[in-house]
């Protein structure tokens, strides 16, 4: 089973993703965007968030839910540090010595961490062993039509500290003013769960843990992506820039072979996956469930878990 | 048409590990993303100028692994205007510019 959702929020003054700080001054991420105005195609730059920003969160949220459930999750992962048994150093805190046979290493992850079975890893030493994360995610980005009014504006701010004379050092200011580029748009992202993966080698080994097990990894996964999108706890400095908005439209389909929600940037894309999802109903007589809503999203996350809990997948 | 100072702006940032407006100077196709990237550079290299230390021969420079990075001159406005009609006529030109700024320095400069 394939589940993709797509997802539309608003986020006013947001500083979700931020790339690099110059003296001062905190960009935040910008990317290049086709918009069609008057009939011509032109350029211009977006704020946007990064995928590996919201893969970030999802996997954070996947920690918690898994040790909720008393899902194994290394001692890497569940600080949140995603090394993903990188190198010798990492992988010899599950299996020492470590051994030579790329299978029994992607076995052993397997077994010792949920993260790593859902995220990937790539195991970079001899032999290397690479496994493709069960989950996709795109970047953030503003709504086609809507791009044009996107924004990303310096906010200033100021801190103090109070000091007498002595305590200062050279230039150093009592008062240091300080940017930080804040976003607004209405953004669009998609994410892509591959169920089948969980569990499973990648390498034609078959599943590396039991049946029941399995079931509980495909559902903590989902249970992940309910609480990363029901809590908005994605994207950086949550602290003093908390979006101010929320979900205005969330699209989830699961269907038995991948497939992919048509990208929410664009205005018509419920509808047009609901006509993509009747032609691949009539031409390879696969069953589906879709739902879509720009009220409670909560409300179709649910219903998805509950279809998959009576096909028996979770 | 070189422009160094441009150059030597750009090459500041390779020396401090950002070689991301280098990049998207080197590998635009159209204008737009070479006068972004050329904003973008100039309001950062603003910004670490105005916090930046400054020597007993009053160079600026800043600290970076325990090494001593020092900024060349904020590119004149003649230059950047220059430089970005020259782009507009020839996307070429943005390609040489980030070519010669990720190149070793002839003269003056430092590495």
């Amino acid at each position: 089973m394939f589940l993709s959702v797509g997802v539309r929020f608003e986020a006013n003054v947001e500083a979700l993703n931020m790339v690099e700080t110059a003296g001062n001054y905190t960009k935040h991420r910008r990317v290049p965007y086709l918009v069609e105005e008057d009939g011509k195609l032109k350029t211009v730059y977006v704020p946007a968030i990064s995928g590996e920003s919201l893969a970030h969160a999802y996997q954070w949220s996947l920690v918690k839910e898994a040790l909720g459930m008393n899902l194994p999750v290394c001692e890497d992962c569940a600080k949140g540090e995603f090394f993903k048994s990188m190198n010798k150093a990492h992988l010899k805190k599950k299996i020492d010595p470590i051994p030579d046979d790329s299978k029994k290493i992607e076995a052993t992850i397997i077994k010792s961490c949920v993260i790593e079975d859902v995220g990937g890893f790539l195991y970079a030493e001899k032999p290397p062993v690479r496994r493709s994360s069960a989950f996709q995610v795109s970047y953030a980005l503003p709504i086609k039509s809507m791009a044009l009014f996107a924004t990303a504006e310096p906010q200033l701010h100021a801190r103090h500290a109070q000091m007498d004379a002595k305590g200062k050092k050279g230039n150093v200011s009592e008062q240091m003013i300080y940017y930080v580029e804040t976003g607004t748009a209405l953004y669009g992202f998609t994410f892509n769960l591959d169920l089948d993966a969980i569990g499973v080698s990648s390498l034609g080994a078959g599943p590396i843990v039991p049946e029941e097990e399995i079931r509980a990894r495909r559902e903590a996964s989902l249970k992940a992506l309910f609480r990363m999108l029901s809590s908005a706890q994605f994207g950086a400095k949550l602290s003093r820039f908390f979006p101010v908005g929320g979900i205005t439209e969330l699209t989830v389909v699961v269907t038995e072979h991948p497939f992919v929600v048509t990208s929410p940037i664009y205005d018509s894309y419920i509808e047009r996956t609901k006509k993509r999802l009747e032609v691949i109903k009539e031409a390879f007589r696969e069953e589906y469930f879709f739902d879509s809503t720009n009220e409670v999203p909560e409300e179709v996350l649910r219903k998805a878990i509950e279809y998959l809990k009576e096909k028996g997948y979770v | 048409m070189d422009f160094p100072e441009i150059v030597n702006m750009l090459r500041f940032f390779i020396r401090t590990g950002n070689f991301g407006y280098v990049d998207r100077i080197g590998n635009a196709l159209t204008y737009e993303p070479v006068e972004m990237a050329i904003l973008e550079a100039l309001r950062a290299f603003r910004s670490i100028h105005e916090s930046a230390k400054t020597d007993e021969n009053y160079g600026k420079y800043i600290e970076k692994d325990g090494k001593k990075i020092y900024l060349p001159r904020i590119p004149s406005e003649e230059e950047i205007r220059t430089f970005l009609n020259a782009v507009r006529k020839d996307m070429s030109v943005a390609k040489r510019v980030a070519t010669l700024a990720l190149a070793f320095p002839s003269k003056g400069g430092e590495e």
